[in-house]
């Protein structure tokens, strides 16, 4: 029997979530004019693009689902819909956090923050999309085309900085300027809760779709 | 493109027949318009208000926001219960085994909506024009954001609207389909018709008009794309 690669994967995952969660409140320097408070960058920016990823990952299973019929594909972009609503709530959640102090305010109607809640919005209309439907296959093929319109926004999301001046701080890693504005402690600190952050999608992913087939084998039985 | 028309044209005699539709979306639409207006502060109205009131805003300032919110929910009620009239009686099965490309179907119901959120706004302008006041010589310009809008909006309806009545819950799942999805549309429209009244032109809101064109294209490319998969079995 071929050995599990699941249980070193989430080792791997959770000892690096530890070194980086250590890199966030101790190695990298507090930012001079934020303070404390703009440590939670490290977990915000990760959130947001692996939400972003885990809704491309709906995209391209959804299209692939309508074009081969297997349901397979509709198991992984609903996981992946889920764990992509999960990460764009704590997005906002951090966000907010963030904002209280910085801004006065938990909540402003700016552009990006809009945006972002409404992408929240459309992904959890996918789930009860699929979830309500009369008929279980019927459900995940009208979800699918939720999960490929959806997708329309993410773009919108990520440039509404640049295309509108909001008050949401503008990309700083990959910019209009052509080069990160990050000091280098920052920008890697910032990469590698992104590589963290993936690693903990890749294992929620793996136990949500097997979690999704025993369901599904459970029903049929 | 024929067969499209001829869906269209059904859906439209359909409503001049039955009057399911019109009558309902256009009353609650007037409602809207009412009802949103208590939410400005007494006095507001068109800028400048000869006795300033404290606390008064000139009502231009929110007149997009308003008429395009209004716009929206009367024509939640449209596009459900025209997709919903569609399922009364097993309709919408005859139009699946019609030998007709489901992506025509899609563009054939979709241009029956557009025609519905036309008449809807062109019965709502003219309460918003009684109760919020913006100069009549706006009205070119508002008419072009409206048509403009009505394109997404027919579409992501169309798309939603028959998505939703395969759902168990309906009532529930069509306003968390489609609003959201308008957001940009109703961003850019918004965005569009508030400056069209504070300068009078569209000077500087290129990027809106952009936006808005991007995502009606978009909505009516997917929403011809995807049509069939919902409507299959």
């Amino acid at each position: 029997m071929k050995k599990d690669p699941l249980p070193v994967l989430a080792g791997v995952t959770a000892t690096a979530m530890l070194a980086g969660l250590w890199a966030v409140f101790f190695w990298v320097p507090t930012e001079e004019f934020q303070g404390v408070v703009q440590r939670v960058f490290y977990i915000h920016v990760p959130m947001a693009w692996v939400a972003y990823l885990a809704f491309a990952v709906v995209l391209v299973c959804s299209i692939a689902f309508l074009k081969t019929n297997n349901s397979r594909w509709d198991t992984v972009a609903h996981s992946s819909a889920e764990v992509g609503v999960v990460f764009t709530g704590i997005c906002l959640a951090t966000g907010m956090l963030w904002a209280k102090p910085v801004w006065g305010t938990y909540w402003r109607w700016d552009p990006r923050l809009t945006l972002t809640f409404v992408l929240f919005l459309i992904y959890a209309g996918y789930l009860v999309v699929h979830r309500t439907a009369a008929d279980p296959s019927r459900g995940g093929r009208l979800a699918a085309v939720v999960g490929i319109t959806g997708f329309a926004t993410v773009p919108l999301v990520h440039f509404s900085v640049d295309w509108w001046r909001g008050q949401h701080p503008g990309r700083t890693v990959i910019n209009v300027e052509g080069s990160p504005q990050l000091p280098a402690e920052m920008l890697l600190t910032l990469l590698f809760m992104l590589a963290v952050f993936t690693l903990l999608y890749t294992v929620l992913m793996t136990l949500r779709v097997r979690l999704a087939l025993l369901e599904q084998r459970a029903v049929v039985a | 493109m024929k067969q499209a028309l001829a869906i269209a044209a059904k859906d439209l005699r359909s409503e001049i027949r039955g009057k399911e539709i019109a009558p309902a979306m256009l009353f609650f639409g007037a409602t809207l318009i009412l009802l949103l207006s208590f939410s400005l502060p007494p006095g507001s109205g068109r800028a400048p208000v000869p006795i300033p009131v404290a606390g008064a805003v000139a009502a231009r300032h929110v007149a997009g926001t308003l008429l395009w919110t209004s716009i929206l929910f009367a024509a939640l009620i449209g596009l459900g219960s025209s997709a919903a009239i569609e399922h009364q009686g097993s309709r919408i099965e005859g139009l699946i085994m019609a030998p007709v490309d489901p992506a025509l179907i899609f563009i054939g119901k979709a241009a029956a909506n557009f025609v519905f959120l036309t008449l809807l706004e062109a019965v709502m302008l003219p309460v918003f024009v009684i109760l919020l006041d913006p100069a009549p010589g706006l009205f070119p310009g508002i008419l072009l954001v409206l048509l403009m809008a009505n394109i997404g909006l027919s579409s992501v309806g169309t798309l939603f609207g028959t998505a939703a009545q395969f759902s168990t819950s309906k009532s529930l799942v069509l306003p968390l389909l489609i609003f959201p999805s308008c957001v940009p549309i109703l961003l850019s429209a918004s965005q569009l018709t508030s400056g069209l009244m504070m300068s009078g032109t569209f000077e500087g809101q290129s990027r809106w008009t952009i936006l808005m064109l991007a995502f009606d294209i978009v909505y009516v490319t997917l929403g011809a794309v995807t049509f069939e998969f919902v409507l299959t079995e």
